[in-house]
């Protein structure tokens, strides 16, 4: 087992989520960088649905009470393994009473520690994905125990252990029309398309919210589905890219939608981060 | 070949789902045939992973990545087009959820009574009367979108949302009624609280009710109230087939 001696700014723990859920209003939830996600899997052979640490702005501080096998992925991030700096994407072999220190994410926000088979903690409906609501916590606190499997580890010879780091700095968000943006006038459409947006300090697992205002005359629509990656256009103007702890229904104009891989870029990008949209279709 | 209907409009929404919208007013026939619908589509499109109803559009979520989005949107057309709701039946059950209106569980029935000029007693009886129509969760897990209140109780929102609406308080809200089924920041008016467990995360099927049941309400007491949440007693419901 794992004990969270510190929990640090915001981690908790995250799985593919629960896809499938939604018509009884249940968030998709899931690691936020999906990409990132799949690596720190995939280096530990890993099942895909795995359930590990998304550690937020700054990391834990744990010690283990068991073997094990661990990896980090994602933002970059000073690791202590028992006071030696340690390395992301490669795998990190645990003695029991290890004690694993994680500094601040730099160039990104989110970094993910994979335990080898996975984090062992409750599923509830059909997913380990902490979230308000569903969980008892959307994250984990301090002194909390996390049980893993007792597994033996074969190196994922497959896997290039050297895997490129996702393009954390590009400004580029890659987005396709909402179902509202034609209506939009095609000043207002051409302004959200080439201007330059800022994350707003209002920016966590459910949505983030950007600084710029865009002024439209859209009149709010019947609620409606919404997803991870739909941009909303609210009445005063604000923009907000739904995440992936988000509601599953909305009632604000649906103007944009990012693609998965925009979704990820974005979830490594934090408060006063710019960006832009690039529109694209889908053929 | 077949041409989009001008009531429904079919759009490819993100990488893996499509959405289908309705042009028509969302009312009682455009929700059953919603519900119609979505079944037949669960049951003749392949590599569906989940189909999700609100009130003017169902969204489609697919397994993979959309390859071929043209020839998928001439299936989804030719299934509308052959198909007719009012044939279907179907079985959808009414429930009846309990609500207690005493002053302790109903910060804002005082208030509200007043800007409508009602009794406590006449608020109570428009608000049980009716058979609401439930269209989908959403907004919070185990929130239900319910339709048919009765135009005597609409009253806008508060100005400033309430930081904690406690778990099961039942708000008026512009045309809406609703049960808050955690605790939550929200802006309705609040004018009782209901017992029931709106949201089990411990049952396979968290929620109850579904999309095109029907519900009401009845007054209960404190006492009832109390018996009925410390023990979790479930709502009693009549099967209906449409």
């Amino acid at each position: 087992m794992i004990e969270i001696l510190n929990p640090g700014w915001y981690t908790s723990i995250q799985d593919q989520g629960r896809m499938g859920m939604q018509e009884y209003g249940i968030p998709y939830s899931g690691a936020m960088d999906m990409n990132s996600f799949n690596w720190a899997n995939k280096l530990l052979n890993n099942p895909l649905n795995a359930a590990l640490l998304e550690m937020t702005i700054k990391g834990p501080k744990l010690k283990f009470h068991i073997e094990t096998v661990i990896v980090f992925t994602g933002a970059q991030m000073d690791i202590k393994h028992n006071g030696n700096k340690a390395s992301l994407y490669s795998p990190i072999l645990i003695k029991k009473n290890d004690i694993l220190e994680c500094g601040s994410c730099k160039k990104g926000c989110r970094t993910y520690m994979s335990v080898l088979g996975g984090l062992q903690t409750e599923r509830i409906l059909r997913s380990r994905s902490q979230c308000s609501y569903i969980t008892k916590s959307g994250h984990i606190n301090k002194k909390r125990i996390l049980q893993i499997k007792k597994k033996s580890f074969e190196l994922n010879k497959g896997v290039t252990l050297k895997s490129p780091l996702p393009p954390y700095n590009r400004k580029e968000i890659e987005v396709f029309k909402g179902p509202e943006f034609d209506s939009l006038e095609s000043v207002t459409q051409l302004k959200i398309v080439t201007q330059t947006f800022t994350i707003s300090h209002l920016n966590n697992r459910m949505a983030y919210q950007l600084e710029e205002k865009i002024i439209h005359q859209l009149p709010e629509i019947w609620t409606t589905s919404v997803l991870p990656g739909t941009v909303q256009l609210t009445p005063n103007g604000t923009l907000i890219v739904l995440m992936r702890d988000a509601q599953v229904t909305g009632g604000y104009p649906r103007i944009l939608q990012l693609s998965n891989h925009a979704l990820n870029i974005l979830a490594q990008k934090s408060t006063r981060d710019v960006l832009h949209f690039k529109l694209k279709s889908f053929e | 070949m077949f041409q989009e209907k001008s009531f429904l409009k079919i759009f490819q929404f993100s990488e893996t789902s499509i959405l289908l919208e309705w042009k028509a007013e969302p009312k009682l026939k455009l929700l059953n045939e919603l519900v119609v619908f979505k079944g037949l589509l669960n049951s003749n499109l392949c590599g569906i992973k989940q189909i999700t109803l609100s009130y003017k559009s169902l969204l489609l979520q697919f397994n993979d990545p959309l390859k071929k989005y043209k020839n998928l949107k001439d299936r989804i057309l030719k299934l509308y087009s052959s198909f007719d709701s009012s044939k279907t039946t179907i079985k959808s059950k009414h429930w009846n959820i309990p609500i207690c209106y005493e002053s302790k569980y109903a910060s804002d029935l005082r208030v509200l009574s007043k800007h409508l000029k009602l009794s406590h007693h006449q608020l109570i009886k428009l608000h049980t009367k009716p058979i609401y129509q439930i269209y989908f969760i959403g907004f919070l897990p185990g929130f239900l979108y319910l339709e048919g209140l009765d135009t005597k109780l609409y009253h806008p929102r508060k100005e400033s949302p309430t930081l904690n609406v406690s778990k099961g308080a039942v708000g008026i809200g512009g045309r809406q009624t609703g049960i808050y089924p955690n605790q939550s920041p929200g802006g309705w008016n609040i004018i009782g609280t209901s017992p029931t467990l709106m949201f089990d995360p411990d049952l396979k099927q968290p929620c109850f009710a579904k999309s095109g049941d029907t519900l009401s309400f009845y007054s209960i007491s404190e006492t009832t109230f109390k018996k009925i949440r410390e023990n979790r007693i479930p709502p009693n419901f009549k099967k209906l087939i449409l």
